[in-house]
């Protein structure tokens, strides 16, 4: 009796250690896979540290001949702190824009709901539908005849468009869980629709606009067609992933500073990334989810 | 007396209607609906971008478009229709599997899922960049080493490869994303149903076909959705991969609109070919649509 209690024990650890070896066999497997995975950005960063003649005799392993030339090269010849600049003031501009005028629209449209309401609402959400490629080629010319064009400003201010869409599609869904008694009571007490919009509703709307604001800085960061389109011929107002492009075409085969370029054009996100993870993350499924 | 202050507010309110939103219906006005407006005229004209009168010439790009003469935007719609259909399929495979392991609980599931994502957060034409450094640097060592054909081979420079290696990169850049969408619809089902179906007897697979992914078909459609409309757009990675070569092999319906308007000066009938590729594209984003709304499933 003893023995078969001692022995279905006994069976059940080499149960247990069964699986669980098997489980760290499956995490192994699956972080190796990880690993390979990003790979070839970790490849793109050891590799903008070799001289020329090394990347051309080992691409694959850690740099024997450690250089930061390359970088030094790079920065200076791709005047990278003003792209830096242009990057940081258009995605501001566009961003401010895109999260004012959005919420606004969205808190309204959701208080007020009348044939009109239903009308502009529509006007404002369905561009999600029209791909930018339909547009692009007329948008070039409407812009530069308004003076939009080839500008920072006016390509942030661009982007307020781009942007509207979206940004009221997840404002308004957000709008709903707002109870309307919040700002009933605020009117009660003499406040402005506008004071209303903005003392009450836009600090509870706190959470969509991180969301908002974290793919939309995303996407403006790395928007490549918009600029390229826009102020490709202007030196003051390229941005970082344009200059990126138009230098590595440039360099063609010069692999040490077209990579230590590639690295300093990513190295904003991927800070960016590190830092925001988790904003990141959410603020794509609730995005998606919601739209 | 009474009837007029109602109208007076009423008048108020739809005052206040128009204050709040204007500043979004102008944005949305001028960079979307003026240049659409605007597009549907130039497709009636010939017009190379600098002429201050285009000429009219009705429906002739159209024509030229659909007509044998000139296959290659057929022959970038059937590329981007390849593209989009392979592209749709991978991902979702590729991200469901991964979001399935991923979606255990254990200490390091939080990074890896990071590293997955790290190449969506990137600038596609970096992407682009690092695998074309990738393709011609690193494979050529990897021969060397391995003495493996498959590293021989000219994944950029040879046409029917060219389109595989497109593919590759673009399902690499943005498998992140629908990871993280398939771990937040993995999540939200109830760990309640799958323990009753382990209960009942149902093993792993069982449990897997049968009751997850019937509750993931929310995020399955969302999924789909998303690659659908974003393989459609295509545009950067090929930019900077192969710029539409070998040959004009890996030209996308974008590209190929982007070159006839700002390369050959054919803005007439770049936008024709723009207001064909918005048709295609709302056909089938609709289409998808209504496939999959109807495959939710409630308990």
């Amino acid at each position: 009796m003893i023995n078969k209690v001692e022995r279905s024990r006994k069976q059940h650890t080499a149960y247990v250690m069964k699986r669980k070896a098997k489980r760290v066999i499956f995490y192994f497997f699956l972080t190796l896979v990880a690993l390979l995975y990003i790979y070839p950005v970790f490849l793109m960063v050891i590799n903008s540290f070799k001289p020329f003649k090394e990347i051309l005799t080992n691409v694959l392993a850690l740099p024997v001949n450690f250089t930061f030339d390359n970088f030094t090269y790079v920065i200076k010849k791709m005047d990278y702190f003003n792209l830096f600049w242009n990057n940081v003031t258009i995605t501001t501009i566009g961003i401010l824009g895109i999260l004012v005028i959005s919420s606004m629209a969205a808190y309204i449209l959701d208080r007020r709901k009348t044939k009109y309401t239903k009308l502009i609402h529509s006007i404002i959400i369905i561009p999600m539908l029209i791909p930018f490629q339909t547009i692009m080629i007329t948008l070039l010319k409407e812009m530069s005849i308004l003076g939009l064009s080839g500008s920072k400003v006016g390509l942030g201010i661009q982007y307020w468009g781009f942007g509207a869409s979206m940004a009221t599609f997840i404002y308004y869904n957000f709008m709903k869980s707002i109870p309307g008694e919040i700002d009933e009571s605020a009117m009660m007490d003499g406040a402005t629709t506008f004071t209303t919009y903005s003392r009450i509703i836009f600090p509870i709307l706190k959470p969509v606009t991180a969301t908002v604001a974290v793919l939309d800085v995303m996407w403006i960061w790395n928007d490549f067609l918009l600029p390229l389109l826009m102020v490709n011929g202007s030196m003051k107002s390229k941005t970082l992933v344009l200059a990126a492009y138009n230098f590595v075409g440039f360099l063609n085969t010069k692999w040490h500073y077209a990579l230590a370029a590639m690295v300093v054009a990513v190295l904003p996100s991927i800070i960016f990334f590190i830092f925001l993870q988790k904003y990141i993350v959410d603020g794509v499924v609730t995005a998606s989810v919601k739209g | 007396m009474r009837r007029n202050n109602k109208s007076a507010i009423s008048q108020n309110a739809l005052k206040e209607t128009l204050l709040f939103t204007l500043p979004a219906l102008i944005c949305v006005i001028i960079v979307i609906y003026i240049p659409f407006v605007m597009a549907g005229y130039y497709s009636l004209t010939e017009w190379n971008g600098i002429s201050k009168t285009p000429i009219f010439i009705g429906l002739e790009n159209f024509k030229t478009i659909f007509s044998s003469g000139s296959p290659e935007f057929l022959n970038a719609i059937a590329f981007t229709g390849k593209y989009t259909m392979l592209f749709v399929v991978f991902t979702n495979i590729f991200a469901l599997g991964i979001a399935v392991a991923l979606s255990k609980k254990f200490r390091l599931a939080n990074f890896l899922r990071g590293m997955f994502f790290v190449p969506y957060i990137m600038s596609m034409i970096i992407v682009g960049f690092i695998w074309k450094f990738i393709f011609t640097q690193g494979f050529e060592k990897l021969y060397e080493f391995t003495g493996w054909n498959i590293w021989a081979l000219s994944w950029l420079g040879d046409d029917k490869l060219a389109f595989w290696s497109v593919l590759f990169v673009g399902v690499w850049q943005s498998l992140g994303f629908y990871i993280v969408l398939y771990i937040a619809g993995l999540k939200s089902v109830s760990t309640e149903v799958l323990e009753a179906a382990s209960i009942d007897g149902a093993t792993g697979s069982q449990c897997f076909f049968r009751v997850t992914l019937p509750l993931l078909g929310p995020s399955i459609t969302t999924c789909i959705f998303m690659a659908v409309t974003n393989s459609l757009k295509v545009f950067d990675i090929i930019q900077a991969l192969t710029k539409g070569g070998p040959g004009g092999s890996t030209y996308s319906a974008t590209l190929d609109i982007y070159r006839e308007a700002f390369q050959n000066n054919r803005y007439g009938l770049g936008s024709a070919k723009a207001l064909v590729y918005f048709v295609l594209v709302l056909i089938l984003t609709q289409l998808v649509l209504k496939i999959f709304e109807r495959r939710d499933v409630d308990l």
